[in-house]
């Protein structure tokens, strides 16, 4: 089945202003690249996704992912994985606990050696085999990225949404964490709408950009 | 998801629905800040009206059913009652005052400085001391054969017998309000400092404190000018708090207060405590009596603020950038050293009478150290320190669990709690205890009769319950939230982020609010010899009641182990967030 979002005549609101509408329809292993100034509804756009959207904001239009409504859906039933531009570790857990964490709990995986190989080759993959045991806190900002990218697919997630997610690393670490994550959207064939300011990512991104205005 | 109400007519294809109330975590979480509500209001409330009736004669239970005023026409016939009411006024508003001042004159004089941080250090302890216990302590240091005259005789004073003298239990309660102000000191100054830790309020308060000092202004002037305006409304709930507690309390007075007349408070406390049942009427009206003190007190507060607010407005911009600092910084260091001074010298001499075997007057140093106290001690300690123990387990771990709740159903919601709601956590610290508690023991005893712990428990929580919210609500409202986000788009229900990513978050401030919970159920007094109805023996009430009259060296043991209690507690909340769910920064990897 091909896997898809929509966002179905979406007009976002704040304070009872329309700050941005959209209708798009994004289909897996494609990146839709949002641009624009801070305050022009970036974030919004995604907390509403997510189904966060904070108080003053107010929203109409449905999400639909794979042909299901998930508009009424809590955040933890929509399947919908975002990436911050802060790793965001749970600094309670070790590097491998972050991740089992994110795993759902499946009868392929439940024994918790295979849950553990399964987490240690998805390090392996991303250039951190062995580092299940340390701590995130002790890892560089790249290492963290791709723990918290790990994280994100793990949780076998239906799309994903990238919050400005590189705009925290140096330009050469940039380059490669993003090659990483795109990569990974495409060879999961997750849709995937990305939130940034920086040309560069919107050009590696090779989808559509939509620009907002304030 | 979180669509508008406003726009349902047009949003017809979707449902709009809650997000938050999907499972059973979430419905309890959101009935949870009712339950808490209910919790406060219904105990202080009806504990209230249950001295209002009988303060009108409407005691059924003794057969009166007229109201009447006869239990204030008793009331204005207690001889000695204008004395009674003139040591509570001038108790709890002077020591109030004090401690204010100090507070102020300390953060003025060491505002940015690395000895705030110290002072700080050296009197947070002195926070979870109970009052029985620091009574306990000053009234030894300034006793006739106290630290004091042990220091400065014979070779000053020429005292070679131990002299008379008025300390403690001097008829103007001006050891009472020495005993006041050093316990609620340093309360106001820790209180002071965490408003000042809040990261924008204190940042912003630095920032305004430099740009003053680089306008020229001197530095206590620059606090008082440019920092204390903002900051004092985060202190005007712990005052009003000192305040009430101060002009209401019993375990200082009792201690350290005279017996011809005592207190208001501690008087009404006898008649309540009589055997002849017909005084609780009189008691009752003195209740009221007590209420309308505390609240007058706290009206005359509010009031003199309104007034020195709009008698300085003027002078905060008058340009004026130096009233003799140089010799306030002096006056305040030199103050800070004796306020720190007398305390160690009352702990010192504390720990001194309970390790004392023979200890002629005028030596500084008892002749021998026996243990022999603390042995004895605790063979009959027993019974009292399990109860302690387990009161206030029980009561601690049920606020810390509701404030949790509440605190979760605040970020839910993504509504803050209602200015009521705030407020009515508040109410126990406010409201007189010894106005509500012997109402909310009546009803109890209507509802129970037998189960004597559980209402002693219950009337901890009441008081457990507002120290334990204000220690978690500052950490759990800084979540960073997109924490819970993360979480919750990788698939982990309300339950779990709740468990799994908010609770190991807030280990350390956790474990610091069950100390604090402890230590303020350990040191309670009124609530456990009412609500237990004398039947639950705690350290604290054994102490109190050692206080009086058992010997010196046997009470020193009590109050010990009354400060050491809630010390274990907080050492092991400052230790084992060192072990346990510790982020990188603190391993040493």
């Amino acid at each position: 089945m091909q896997s898809s979002l929509q966002i179905k005549n979406l007009q976002l609101y704040r304070q009872g202003e329309l700050l941005l509408s959209l209708d798009e329809q994004i289909a897996g292993g494609e990146i839709l690249t949002v641009m624009g100034p801070s305050g022009s509804g970036k974030s919004s756009l995604l907390n509403w996704l997510t189904g966060t959207l904070p108080n003053g904001f107010t929203a109409i239009g449905e999400v639909w992912l794979n042909d299901e409504n998930v508009s009424h859906l809590p955040t933890h039933l929509r399947h919908i994985g975002v990436l911050y531009q802060d790793a965001l570790l749970f600094s309670h857990l070790s590097v491998a606990g972050n991740i089992a964490f994110a795993m759902p709990k499946s009868n392929k995986n439940s024994n918790k050696k295979q849950r553990r190989e399964k987490i240690e080759q998805a390090l392996a993959q991303v250039g951190l085999a062995g580092m299940g045991d340390r701590h995130p806190d002790n890892l560089s900002g790249g290492q963290q990225a791709r723990v918290a990218l790990l994280r994100t697919l793990l949780s076998a997630p239906k799309a994903i949404l990238l919050d400005e997610p590189f705009s925290k690393l140096d330009t050469q670490l940039r380059v490669d964490t993003r090659q990483l994550v795109f990569e990974q959207i495409r060879t999961h064939k997750l849709p995937a709408i990305m939130v940034t300011h920086d040309y560069s990512d919107a050009e590696a991104a090779n989808g559509k950009v939509i620009h907002l205005d304030l | 998801m979180s669509k508008d109400s406003n726009n349902k007519t047009a949003d017809s294809s979707t449902r709009t629905i809650d997000p938050y109330k999907t499972d059973l975590f979430t419905r309890i979480v959101s009935l949870s800040p009712k339950f808490l509500l209910l919790l406060l209001i219904l105990p202080v409330l009806g504990g209230l009206v249950s001295v209002l009736l009988p303060a009108f004669s409407w005691v059924p239970a003794l057969e009166q059913t007229t109201v009447s005023l006869q239990g204030f026409n008793d009331l204005w016939q207690t001889p000695g009652l204008i004395q009674m009411v003139a040591l509570s006024i001038a108790t709890g508003l002077i020591s109030t005052l004090l401690a204010f001042v100090m507070t102020l004159m300390i953060l003025a004089a060491f505002f940015n400085s690395v000895w705030l941080t110290r002072i700080e250090r050296l009197l947070s302890p002195i926070l979870v001391i109970p009052h029985a216990a620091a009574a306990i302590a000053v009234g030894f240091l300034i006793a006739p054969s106290g630290m004091f005259s042990r220091l400065i005789s014979p070779w000053l004073s020429g005292w070679e017998l131990a002299p008379g003298g008025m300390f403690p239990h001097d008829p103007y309660g001006i050891s009472i309000i020495l005993g006041l102000t050093l316990k609620e000191l340093p309360f106001l100054l820790l209180m002071a400092l965490g408003a000042l830790a809040q990261p924008e309020l204190g940042k912003k308060l630095r920032q305004q404190y430099k740009v003053a000092l680089n306008l020229g202004y001197y530095p206590i002037t620059a606090f008082f000018k440019a920092v204390l305006p903002v900051l004092y409304p985060f202190l005007r709930l712990p005052i009003l708090a000192v305040l009430a507690y101060a002009s209401a309390s019993v375990e200082m007075p009792l201690i350290l207060g005279p017996n011809t007349p005592p207190t208001l408070a501690v008087t009404i406390m006898q008649w309540f405590n009589d055997v002849d049942l017909n005084l609780r009427i009189k008691a009752s009206a003195g209740a009221l009596l007590q209420l309308a003190l505390t609240g007058g007190l706290i009206a005359l507060w509010l009031g003199a603020e309104r007034i020195i607010k709009t008698c300085f407005n003027g002078m905060l911009v008058n340009g004026k950038r130096n009233y003799a600092d140089a010799l306030w910084q002096k006056i305040t260091a030199a103050l800070t050293a004796v306020v720190i001074g007398f305390i160690l010298l009352a702990l010192i001499g504390l720990v001194m009478w309970s390790v004392a075997g023979f200890w002629r007057f005028p030596a500084v140093l008892p002749e021998q150290l026996v243990l022999l106290h603390f042995q004895s001690a605790f063979t009959q300690m027993g019974t009292p320190l399990f109860n302690t123990i387990t009161i206030g387990i029980v009561s601690t771990v049920f606020a810390i669990v509701l404030t949790l709740l509440c605190l979760e159903a605040e970020q839910l919601s993504k509504k803050p709690l209602s200015t009521f709601t705030s407020l009515i956590i508040y109410l126990p610290l406010l409201v007189p205890s010894i106005a509500f508690l012997f109402g909310l023991v009546w009803l109890q005893q209507l509802v129970n009769n037998q189960t004597a712990f559980f209402n002693v428990a219950f009337t901890h929580l009441l008081f457990v319950l507002p120290y334990v919210f204000l220690s978690l609500a500052s950490s759990y409202r800084r979540l960073d939230p997109r924490f819970a986000h993360v979480a919750a788009s990788l698939g982990a229900t309300p339950a779990r982020v709740f468990l799994q990513v908010k609770l190991p978050q807030l280990f350390a401030p956790i474990l610091i609010a069950i100390a604090l919970g402890l230590a303020i159920s350990f040191g309670q007094y009124l609530p456990t010899l009412l609500a237990g109805g004398g039947r639950i023996a705690t350290i604290t009430t054994e102490a109190v009641t050692l206080a009086n009259g058992a010997s010196r060296r046997t009470s020193a043991v009590y109050a010990i182990i009354q400060m050491a209690l809630p010390l274990v507690g907080f050492i092991l909340a400052w230790i084992l967030p060192k072990y346990f769910f510790k982020s990188g920064k603190n391993s040493s990897r």
